[in-house]
């Protein structure tokens, strides 16, 4: 184990199934390592500083800020962008009901927003109507009200749970 | 986008070996959740050269039962984790509801209790950037404050007094709880009620290469623990006040009330208040007792008239639990 | 007009919209060109000061560093209105608040372009800061531009005053006259995009510049301008806009900086704005304080009015003299008013400029006006509801200040709203602290007259059918998230009776697409879609002449995606055969569709400013809780029925009018611009600058009313602005209703509102002591 401190590291991690290995300087956060290291723009930054949501991608399963992540904290981890939720083409339950239900205006938001929801989908198939509200609420939204971004929240909890809407 | 200034970073996988490293690199800071960490490096409050990275030591991520029939939290055990482990939600559950009012629920999911507990005193002068708070003159907080600033709270004084805003430290300081701090000199054990100061620069008693380790927390009271956080909205927000209210059937009532200062203060003649008056006496006695200052942007005026009433509910709250 | 399966008010996704949703779609800092370098901005740490000297030589001096420009390499002012040029890249002479942008670097990255912009070192000598509405008045005052000044000027850049009827005649006809003062806040967009530029200088000296504008004709020509190019040398794009609400509609200066450093050095230039720096452009509400006198009569017919109103603008006048006069020209509408009088100021201060934001100009005489409608029905004893429809506009008159009036279905609004809101049955019985409020209003659609007078149209659209049956849409339009591509679409597709997936747009590129005058005043739908209407009905005309000499009769339909005889349905046509067909007989099937509004005539020839050629209406009803200890307002749920016109997508509309109420929202709840004395803004960050999250943002119902516009679009007129004038309003009604405090300063926050209950309480002790 290194006990000197490293400029720069390799780092070896799994992005959307792919396997990586990059050499980058100790303080790229995650955000800047998917957008300009790896050229996968669609996370956004709207704050930069951790206060929108807009950055939201999963490591290891779970949500994570990508502005206020160190690049370092995905070594060995698997990740998942909005860029890999779609499988095969095929899109994700909660990105068809977004679609359905209009609930990208800008779109800015939404792959913050499509990222937390598939964090919550895969760890509670069903979430309660409180639990969508809690996952909404760690994101920002300027432009729907979050009117839409819940229905199709709704829709796409009714649809995995073999419900018809 | 905001960069991060440089540093390098050091991955440690044993506590052992993290508090050697924070020996051996005595500017260094350690990461954890890095939700405090980061933003404020992003706006510039500082630049230690090193970040020691604290995900990597598996020991710190563990709840245990202790001997005495209490909890011990690993300080790298995440909020999301330990607002949903059920031994604290049916011992301790004004912890638990403490950390499901922090920030967002993705943050809840990044953060740890040991980040929370060793949380920054904020400030409206001071959480900024670098360019905002040069624009200002910085404050006595800044590290690099030009001669002459003053504090913007209160400008003919000669200290801070930034708000303490960790959510869970008023119900674990009501729980009686410690902490655990390591270093290469060993071990130690602190209560949460003794671990912070009172000036908003050097609020925590903790040595400079400690680590803390772990929240003990002691069997829970016989009576209700209540947690209440004042904020604008109904996630991101910082505290505008923290008020825990404890109620034993046998000692009365205790009050602990937080963000009006760089620490979590447990009010002073509650019992004789309570033995007075009831529950209004209290709320007027801490009414009395603190005074909120211009530390937030929501005003401070407004904020004392909501010590009564928060504290007020709180007990409420504490005392119909029993 | 529309058939049971025209894309014409259909439901659901947009055809732009899967990009958006799979990560897929490309906003400017999602592109990157080879070489590019990075922008960053110093700025003024003074609200008022003159600039002594710029050294940069430290910053040229880093390693990394390309380029470095002051005010000094762009003098050209500028500003979108022509009568208002008063704008610089960068400072020249004197800093005006804090912020203002000095001096921008280009370097081969971002972390050194903002190292190098600190190292630029300024000196300044501090002026007397404008701060307020009272020193914008004051002739001792400095003047922010000075180069204005005339004896005894001040800091106002524009004052107004305009008289309809005999306002005293008016007043005396009264029965109850009411004079109240009202105070709006200053607020911004917070777009979740900031606003990034990127631009490539070309070897031959022309010029792309990508960037998140929401009006790029505007931003093409002033960045011609400032970097005194040809017009036609210069390429503006507009990709994927994450918002604007009005906050993109001035040209920045990191566009013109971009621009500008990319000439210089050669390379591409990307500039961002961090989330901060977005606080400082702004260009959003103004703060505005108001005063507003109206009679009515016992019976509840508005007799007079006479309203007053101060904006403190900011350092820039942006579109501020364009608000001066919304601020009055709204005023009465959706009412009918004979006597009135309204004079505004617009004035200069040393903070972040103000502008164009959702609802601009209107969303504060509305506030006022809707709140003293409310205090005029409390009292002569009227229902606040019967009070507005007794005064409502008519369909197809004028009102007194000549706007020409069409379609009106704000009765519908209204009743729809009562009904599904209860409002009745509720005001004044939902118990303590839990209440009810109504508001209506009106909008434009689109401005009659453009901001640089000319005889050209306002909006143009070329559409181009393929023999694959498939057609392009050129529009100069901007669709920023509102959906005006999927409009297009839908207008074109609802014409030629295809699916509007058929279609495909390309939109705000000006050297490709026809010019549009951009995405502001709500003039997309109205304006674009009827030139859009336009190209489609050319195109379906030779198609169709085609088609009925090949099915041998005139009685040809377009459904479907099927040319046939209405009589011979059997046998029909692919539209791309019929595609085929009429190119034969025609050539290459390309049209163009333009739009120019009417000329309507007015009696007011200064009122150039307002008239519209149609208007939307809102009525809304809010239904809060008020916390009578702490002062906190839920606002529990809001209804909001909107007279459209036509709803081309009422999915669309629909998350238009949820978009409103929920702005709204945020600016009856807590979103202000505050500033310290110094000018300093106290807030500048999602965490601080309070807008809701999904937790104090309503249930939001709402209910189209179709009125069917005879000039609309298949009768379609706005939905992106209008809805959000009533619900501020609406908030503040229901605040009432609950506990009995007018709420007369906005935003409703706790300190505020618990101010306001303990007034009533010591007001109320007072009386029941004074009546002892
Ligand atoms: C938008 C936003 C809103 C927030 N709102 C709230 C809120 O409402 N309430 C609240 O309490 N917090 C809030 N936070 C702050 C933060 O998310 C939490 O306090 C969190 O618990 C911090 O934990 P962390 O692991 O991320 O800490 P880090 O950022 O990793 O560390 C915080 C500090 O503690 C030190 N540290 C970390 N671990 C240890 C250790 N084991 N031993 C010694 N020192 C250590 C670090 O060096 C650093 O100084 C918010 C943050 C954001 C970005
Ligand atoms: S309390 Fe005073 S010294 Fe401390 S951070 Fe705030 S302004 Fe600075
Ligand atoms: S960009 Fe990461 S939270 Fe806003
Ligand atoms: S759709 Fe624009 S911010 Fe959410």
């Amino acid at each position: 184990m290194p006990t000197e401190p490293d400029d720069d590291l390799v780092l070896t991690l799994r992005v959307n199934g792919d396997r990586r290995r990059l050499l980058i300087p100790a303080n790229r956060t995650l955000l800047n390592l998917l957008r300009q290291d790896l050229g996968l723009t669609g996370s956004k930054h709207g704050c930069d500083v951790g206060d929108c949501g807009a950055c939201t991608v999963l490591v290891n399963g779970a949500p994570r800020l990508s502005c206020i992540t160190l690049a370092a904290e995905a070594q060995d981890a698997e990740l998942l962008t909005v860029e890999g939720v779609a499988v095969g083409g095929a899109l994700h339950p909660i990105q068809a009901a977004f679609h359905e239900q209009v609930a990208a205006q800008c779109g800015y938001c939404t792959p913050g927003f499509v990222m937390a929801l598939k964090a919550l989908f895969d760890e509670r198939p069903d979430p309660t109507d409180a639990e969508l509200n809690e996952v909404l609420g760690a994101n920002i939204c300027r432009c729907t009200g979050y009117t839409k971004i819940l229905a199709a929240a709704r829709q796409a909890r009714e649809r995995m749970n073999g419900r018809s809407t | 986008m905001l960069p991060l200034p440089t540093f390098s970073v050091l991955s440690p996988r044993a506590v052992s070996d993290a508090a050697q490293m924070l020996t051996d690199h005595p500017q260094a800071r350690l990461i954890a959740g890095g939700t405090d960490l980061l933003p404020s490096m992003k706006y510039g409050l500082f630049t230690p050269p090193t970040l020691i990275r604290l995900g990597g030591v598996s020991a710190l991520q563990e709840i245990s039962v202790t001997e005495a029939g209490g909890l011990r939290i690993g300080a790298g055990v995440t909020l999301r984790a330990v607002g949903r482990d059920v031994r604290v939600l049916s011992l301790y559950p004004a912890l638990a509801a403490a950390t499901r009012t922090i920030a967002t629920s993705t943050i809840q999911a990044m953060g740890t209790l040991g980040g929370n507990l060793m949380l920054d005193t904020r400030c409206a002068w001071y959480n900024q950037s670098t360019f905002w708070r040069g624009a200002l003159g910085g404050c006595l907080k800044c590290h690099s404050a030009p001669e002459g600033a003053i504090c913007h709270v209160a400008p003919k004084g000669k200290g801070c007094y930034a708000a303490h805003s960790a959510d869970t430290a008023p119900g674990l300081l009501l729980y009686d709880a410690e902490v655990e701090l390591v270093s290469t000199r060993g071990a130690r054990r602190v209560a949460v009620a003794a671990l912070y100061g009172d000036d908003g620069r050097d609020w925590i008693r903790r040595a400079p290469d400690e680590l803390l380790t772990a929240v003990i927390l002691p069997p829970p009271p016989a009576g209700r623990v209540v947690h209440r956080k004042l904020r604008a909205r109904g996630s991101i927000d910082y505290p505008l006040l923290l008020t825990a209210a404890a109620f034993d059937p046998d000692r009365g009532p205790r009050v602990v009330v937080s963000s009006v200062g760089p620490r979590p203060v447990e009010l002073g003649g509650v019992a004789e208040a309570w033995e007075a008056g009831g529950v209004e006496a209290v709320a007027e006695a801490a009414y009395k007792q603190v005074s909120p200052l211009s530390t937030h942007v929501w005003p401070a005026p407004w904020r004392k008239k909501m010590v009564r009433v928060e504290v007020r509910r709180a007990l409420e709250a504490a005392i119909s639990g029993v | 007009m529309s058939e049971p399966d025209s894309p014409v008010g259909r439901r659901g996704g947009k055809i732009d919209g899967l990009p958006k949703i799979t990560g897929a779609a490309r906003f400017t800092d999602d592109l990157t060109l080879p070489g590019m370098l990075h922008g960053a901005f110093n700025r003024s740490p003074h609200a008022h000061a003159r600039i002594l000297s710029i050294d940069v030589s430290a910053a040229l001096a880093l390693p990394g560093v390309y380029a470095v420009l002051t005010g000094a390499d762009l003098p050209t002012p500028y500003g979108v209105i022509p009568v208002a040029q008063d704008e610089h890249a960068l400072a020249v002479g004197k800093v005006l608040f804090i912020g203002d942008e000095v001096a921008a670097v280009a370097a081969v990255d971002q972390e050194t372009a903002r190292r190098a912009a600190a190292l630029i070192r300024v000196e300044y000598e501090p002026l007397e800061g404008v701060f307020t509405i009272e020193d914008a008045l004051n002739p001792d005052k400095p003047l922010l531009h000075d180069e204005r000044r005339r004896k005894g000027d001040t800091n106002v850049l524009r004052r107004v005053f305009q008289k309809y009827g005999d306002p005293a005649a008016g007043f005396a006809e009264a029965d109850v006259i009411i004079e109240s003062n009202y105070d709006y806040p200053g607020s911004t967009h917070v777009p979740l995009e900031t606003q990034v530029a990127l631009a490539q200088p070309h070897p031959d000296g022309k010029l792309t510049l990508w960037s998140s504008t929401q009006i790029p004709h505007y931003l093409h020509r002033i960045v011609s301008k400032v970097l005194g190019m040809r017009e036609q040398d210069v390429r503006v794009i507009k990709p994927d806009v994450g918002a604007g609400y009005g906050g993109k509609s001035d040209p920045f200066a990191n566009e013109l900086c971009a621009a500008a450093l990319a000439r210089k050095t050669g390379r591409p230039v990307k500039f961002i704005l961090d989330r901060e720096e977005v606080f400082y452009a702004h260009r959003g509400r103004h703060p505005t304080r108001m005063t507003l006198k109206m009679g009515v009569t016992n019976d509840g017919r508005i007799t007079a009015a006479d309203f007053k109103a101060w904006a403190a603008g900011g350092a820039y006048a942006s579109y501020g003299v364009v608000t001066a006069y919304y601020f009055g020209v709204f005023l009465p509408l959706p009412y009918k008013l004979d006597h009135w009088q309204f004079e505004s100021h617009r004035c200069y201060t040393n903070h972040p400029p103000c502008g164009p934001k959702r609802g601009h100009g209107a969303i504060q005489p509305r506030f006022a006006l809707e709140l003293h409608l409310d205090k005029l029905a409390n009292a002569i004893g009227m229902s606040p509801d019967a009070l507005r429809l007794k005064n409502c506009v008519e369909p197809d008159t004028e009102t007194s200040n000549g706007l020409r009036i069409t379609s009106v279905a704000l009765k519908e609004c209204v009743d729809k709203v009562l009904a599904a809101s209860g409002y009745l049955e509720k005001r004044g019985k939902l118990g303590p602290n839990r209440g009810i409020g109504l508001a209506t209003s009106a909008y434009m659609c689109g401005a009659l007259h453009p901001i640089v007078q000319s005889e050209m149209p306002q909006s143009a659209v070329q559409i181009c059918a393929d023999r694959s049956g498939r057609v392009s849409i050129l529009s100069g339009t901007a669709d920023i998230g509102q959906g005006s591509n999927h409009m297009l679409a839908a207008i074109v597709a609802g014409r030629l009776g295809i699916p509007e997936t058929d279609c495909v747009v390309l939109e705000a590129d000006t050297g490709l697409t026809p010019v549009d005058l951009g995405s502001y005043s709500s003039r997309v739908t109205f304006f674009a879609g009827n030139a859009a209407k336009m190209a489609a009905d050319q195109l379906y005309a030779v198609m169709r002449a085609a088609a009925a000499e090949k099915l041998g009769g005139e009685d040809v339909v377009m459904l479907g995606g099927k040319v046939f005889r209405e009589s011979a349905p059997e046998k029909a046509l692919d539209f791309a055969e019929a595609v085929q067909l009429a190119e034969e007989r025609h050539g290459t099937l390309g049209f163009v569709g333009h739009y120019k509004p009417p000329k309507i005539g007015n009696r007011f020839r200064r009122q150039s400013v307002g008239p519209s050629p149609a208007y939307s209406f809102t009525a809304q009803v809010a239904e809060v809780v008020v916390d009578p200890e702490t002062g906190f307002v839920t606002v529990e749920r809001i209804w909001a029925a909107h007279d459209c016109g036509k709803a081309l997508n009422p999915t669309i509309v629909e998350g238009q009018i949820e978009g409103c109420v929920y702005m709204g929202v945020g600016e009856a709840l807590a979103e202000e611009q505050s500033y310290t004395k110094h000018g300093l803004h106290r807030a500048p960050s999602i965490l601080e600058y309070k807008i809701p999250t999904v937790f104090e943002t309503p249930e939001i119902i709402t209910i189209i009313v179709e009125s069917n516009d005879k000039e609309g679009p298949f009768g379609a007129k706005e939905a992106g602005e209008g809805p959000q004038l009533s619900t501020v309003p609406a908030i503040a009604n229901a605040i009432f209703d609950a506990c009995g405090v007018w709420m007369n300063e906005a935003p409703f926050t706790p300190d505020r509102v618990l101010k306001a209950i303990e007034r009533r309480d010591r007001e109320a002790r007072r009386a029941s002591f004074d009546g002892a």
